[in-house]
C-alpha cells in the first residue's frame, strides 16, 4: 500500500497541535506523528490516513487545514537543520497561505451559515472627462 | 536549412558530444590537492538545478574541491520587495528568490566564502538576472562568483573547473590580487597541443620555450630547458614555479611546482596582466589548438566562462587544415587571410569536417588561396560565437590569447563579426605560463 | 472529480477540494512517488537527468531542461485533470512553481483540455475570502462527486 505524508495546518484559537497529535495516537493506528512549528504532520497508508484525518478535521473545521506533502517528516534533504541553510521552497508558500487562514476560516463558517457574498466591487478606470477637469484644476492652482 | 542554423539550436554538435572532461582523471589529483585546504562554503543561488535533474552533479562537483553548498536565509517580506530594491522586475518566483538570496549575502545575514549562480540554459529572463546577481555581488562583497547556465546534460566534470576556479579564488584571495610578477619565477602551461615555458624576472619576460606536446613530462623538461637557456639561468635560480593546463598535476608533481592551478584563473591573469587591462571588466577569448575559453573577468578574476570541447570547428584544429590544404605554414596563414575576403567563398557549415570540405570545393571552383583563408578565419569566429559566446557577456576590452591569436585573420574577423576592437598582447600564445609564472611570484616568501 | 489545482501546491486549495468532495490534484503527490519510489539516486527529489526527456512532450529541446523537468511532474496531473481551479495571481512560492514560463505553460494546456475551470483572484480581504469560498463551493458542486465517478 502506498505510504503519504499529510500536513495538518493548525489555525485554531480552540486546539493545540498537542492536541490534534494526542488524538491521532489515540486511534492507534499504524501511523508516524511529527508536531511541527504550523501544526502536524502524519505518514501512513493512504487508506488509513484519509478517513482519520476527516475525523480529525471535525475537532475544528474552521482552524485546521489539510494537505499533501511530497516528504516524509525529518526527511534531511528537506529539513532546514540538515540542508544547510534556506527553507525548502514550499516553506514560504505555506507561510504565506497562513496569514489568511483566518480569512479562510471566516469566509468557512458563513458559507456554513447560508450567507451568499456579494459581487466583487469592480474598479472602474476614471472617466476622461472628470480626469480633463482635474488636470485643469491642477493647472489653474499653480 | 543551412547546417549552421541547426548547430544554433544545439548546446554541442552531435559529433562531439558534451564538453570534456578537462583532464582525464584530475578529479582524483584535486581530490589529493584540495583534501588538505580550507572547507569552502558555496552559496546556491539558482532555478532550475533540482527540475534538471543536476542537483547531485553541483553538490557532487563541491564535494571533490572540499566545497560545500549553502542556500542563504531569507524572509518572505525580502522577497516581495526584493524587485523594487534589485531594479529588475521578473515573472519567475525562483529568479526573485536568487536575487533575494544575494541580498542575503550582500547584507551580511549569512556568511559565505563564495557563490555560484546558476540558471537553465536559453532562459532568457534568467540570463539577464543571472548576469546582475553576479556583477551586484561582486560589486557589493568582493566574495568571488562564477555562473553557469545548465542543461540536463550538465555533469559534475563539467562543473569541476568552475568549481576549482570558484574555490581556488575563495582560498587564494590574496594570491590573485597580485598584479606585478616579482624575483626570478617560471611558469610551464602544458596544453593538448604545446607546451610553453615562461621564465620572468622582476615582472619582465626573460626566457621562453614553446615545443609540441608529444609526452607530457618530457615535452614539459624540453620547453622549460629552452626557457631557462634562453635566460641563461638553470633550476636552482629558479624561486618559484606554477604550473598549469592538462598536465598542470603530473609535471607540477614531477617538477616540485610550488602551484599547481587550473588554465580559467591562471589564463584570466595572464590576460589582463599582458594587455595592461587589470582593473575591470573584459572579456578572454583564448583559442588553442584544440581546446577553446571564453572567460567574462572582472579585476583579472573569471565570472562566466565556457570552455573548448564542445566544437573542433571553434579551435586553431581548423585552422591548421586549411593550412595544410593550401600548402602554407599556420604561421603564414593569418597574414594570407589579411589580404582575402571571406564573403568571396560560399561556406555550408562550420563544421571541421564539412567546412573543410566547402573549402577544398571552393578552391576547385577557382578561389583564390587568400579568400580561403579568409574564410577559413571567419569559419572560425563564426563557430567561436554560436558555440562559446552564448553564455559569456562579451564586455571590452576584448583581448584574445592563445596561440591562435596570432593568425592575424581571426583576431580581425572576431572583430568584424563582435563589432568590437580586439586587443592581442605580446607574448598571447604564452599566456598560461605567463600567468604560473606571476602568480608563482606569491610563493617566493613561503 | 480529480480537480487539478494552481497552485499545485496550495494548502488552501487543496484543502477546500478534500473538504468539498473531490479529489485533489497537486504536485505534492508526483514528488511523494518519485521520493518513495526507489533509493534515492538524484538527490534532493530523484529527478534525474532522464526526467527532463519526458517534458520533450510539452516542449522542444530549445526550452529550458527546468521547464521541462517540472512539466514532467505536472505531466501525470494534467493527463488526470478532469476539472481545474486557478487562482490567477497566487502567492509568490518557489521550487515547483517557481518558474514563470512552466506556468504560463501548465495553464495555457489546461485551457487547451476543454474541461471545467474555475479561476480566482488571491485573496487579500475577508470579504474577498468569502466570495473566493463561495465560488470555490459553487464551483465543486457543480461537479460530479470524486465517489460517483470511480
Amino acid at each position: 500500500m502506498e505510504k503519504i505524508t499529510k500536513m495538518i495546518v493548525i489555525n485554531s484559537s480552540k486546539l493545540l497541535p498537542s492536541d490534534v497529535a494526542m488524538k491521532l495516537y489515540e486511534t492507534k493506528d499504524d501511523i508516524i506523528v511529527k508536531e511541527t512549528c504550523f501544526g502536524i504532520m502524519v505518514s501512513g497508508e493512504r487508506a488509513i490516513l484519509d478517513p482519520l484525518l476527516a475525523n480529525i478535521r471535525k475537532l475544528d473545521p474552521y482552524g485546521i487545514f489539510i494537505k499533501e506533502r511530497g516528504f516524509a517528516p525529518g526527511e534531511p534533504f528537506r529539513c532546514r537543520a540538515t540542508r544547510r541553510g534556506g527553507a525548502r521552497p514550499g516553506f514560504h508558500n505555506l507561510e504565506t497561505e497562513d496569514k489568511i487562514l483566518p480569512h479562510i476560516a471566516a469566509a468557512l463558517k458563513a458559507l456554513d451559515r447560508g450567507d451568499i457574498p456579494g459581487p466583487k466591487k469592480q474598479t472602474k478606470k476614471l472617466d476622461i472627462d472628470k480626469l480633463k477637469a482635474i488636470i485643469k484644476e491642477t493647472e489653474v492652482s499653480k | 536549412m543551412s547546417v549552421q542554423d541547426d548547430n544554433i539550436s544545439q548546446k554541442s554538435c552531435a559529433g562531439c558530444g558534451e564538453e570534456k572532461e578537462i583532464a582525464p582523471g584530475i578529479g582524483h589529483a584535486l581530490k589529493k590537492i584540495t583534501a588538505t585546504e580550507n572547507l569552502v562554503r558555496v552559496a546556491q543561488l539558482s532555478c532550475g538545478a533540482e527540475y534538471s535533474g543536476i542537483q547531485d552533479e553541483i553538490d557532487s562537483a563541491a564535494k571533490q574541491v572540499n566545497a560545500i553548498m549553502v542556500y542563504p536565509e531569507i524572509d518572505i517580506a525580502d522577497v516581495e520587495s526584493i524587485e523594487e530594491e534589485f531594479g529588475l522586475k521578473v515573472a519567475s518566483p525562483d529568479l526573485r528568490l536568487m536575487m533575494a538570496r544575494a541580498k542575503s549575502i550582500v547584507t551580511g545575514k549569512v556568511h559565505v566564502d563564495a557563490v555560484f549562480v546558476a540558471t537553465c540554459f536559453r532562459c532568457a529572463e534568467a540570463a539577464i538576472v543571472r548576469s546582475e546577481v553576479r556583477r551586484y555581488i561582486h560589486e557589493k562583497t568582493g566574495i568571488p562568483v562564477i555562473s553557469y547556465s545548465f542543461t540536463e546534460r550538465t555533469t559534475a566534470a563539467t562543473l569541476l573547473t568552475r568549481m576549482e576556479a570558484l574555490t581556488t579564488t575563495a582560498r587564494r584571495k590574496s594570491l590573485l590580487a597580485r598584479e606585478k610578477q616579482t624575483g626570478l619565477t617560471a611558469g610551464i602551461d602544458s596544453g593538448s597541443t604545446t607546451t610553453k615555458a615562461i621564465i620572468m624576472k622582476d615582472n619582465v619576460i626573460i626566457g621562453k620555450g614553446w615545443v609540441p606536446t608529444i609526452k607530457v613530462i618530457e615535452s614539459a623538461e624540453e620547453a622549460f630547458n629552452n626557457a631557462m637557456k634562453e635566460a641563461g639561468i638553470t633550476r636552482s635560480d629558479i624561486q618559484a614555479l606554477g604550473t598549469t593546463g592538462y598536465g598542470r598535476f603530473l609535471i607540477g608533481e614531477h617538477l616540485k611546482a610550488d602551484l599547481m592551478q587550473e588554465e580559467i584563473t591562471v589564463n584570466s591573469k595572464g590576460a589582463v596582466y599582458l594587455a595592461d587591462k587589470q582593473k575591470g571588466v573584459a572579456t578572454v577569448l583564448d583559442i588553442g589548438g584544440m581546446d577553446n575559453k571564453a572567460i567574462s573577468v572582472t579585476d583579472g578574476i573569471p565570472g562566466m566562462f565556457t570552455m573548448g570541447g564542445i566544437c573542433a570547428g571553434a579551435s586553431g584544429r581548423f585552422l591548421e587544415m586549411t593550412a595544410k590544404r593550401l600548402g602554407v605554414s599556420i604561421t603564414e596563414l593569418g597574414s594570407l587571410a589579411l589580404k582575402g575576403k571571406a564573403s568571396n567563398v560560399k561556406m555550408n557549415s562550420y563544421c571541421i569536417v564539412f567546412g573543410i570540405q566547402s573549402l577544398v570545393n571552393s578552391l576547385a571552383g577557382g578561389s583564390t588561396p587568400e579568400d580561403v583563408a579568409a574564410a577559413a578565419c571567419h569559419s572560425v569566429a563564426e563557430q567561436l560565437f554560436e558555440q562559446q559566446l552564448q553564455e559569456v557577456d562579451v564586455k571590452e576590452p576584448v583581448i584574445m590569447v592563445g596561440g591562435t591569436a596570432l593568425i592575424e585573420g581571426l583576431p580581425k574577423a572576431v572583430e568584424e563579426l563582435l563589432k568590437v576592437k580586439v586587443i592581442v598582447p605580446p607574448n598571447a600564445q604564452y599566456i598560461g605560463a605567463v600567468g604560473a609564472a606571476l602568480l608563482a611570484s606569491g610563493f617566493i616568501n613561503k | 472529480m480529480k480537480v487539478f489545482i494552481y497552485p499545485t501546491n496550495s494548502l488552501i486549495l487543496y484543502d477546500m477540494v478534500e473538504r468539498f468532495g473531490h479529489e485533489p490534484l497537486a504536485i505534492m503527490q508526483e514528488i511523494g512517488k518519485k521520493v518513495r519510489s526507489q533509493g534515492l539516486d538524484s538527490p534532493p527529489m530523484n529527478i534525474t537527468p532522464e526526467d527532463p526527456k519526458f517534458g520533450l512532450k510539452y516542449a522542444a529541446v530549445e526550452v529550458p531542461a527546468g521547464v521541462r523537468g517540472r512539466m514532467s511532474l505536472l505531466d501525470p496531473l494534467l493527463t488526470k485533470a478532469e476539472a481545474a481551479i486557478i487562482v490567477n495571481d497566487p502567492v509568490i512560492s518557489f521550487g515547483c512553481m517557481g518558474c514563470a514560463r512552466t506556468n504560463e505553460l501548465v495553464n495555457f494546456l489546461l485551457r487547451g483540455k476543454k474541461i471545467p475551470i474555475l479561476k480566482l483572484d488571491y485573496p487579500s480581504t475577508e470579504e474577498d475570502a468569502k466570495l473566493f469560498v463561495y465560488k470555490i463551493s459553487e464551483f465543486l458542486k457543480s461537479l460530479k462527486p470524486a465517489e460517483e465517478n470511480k
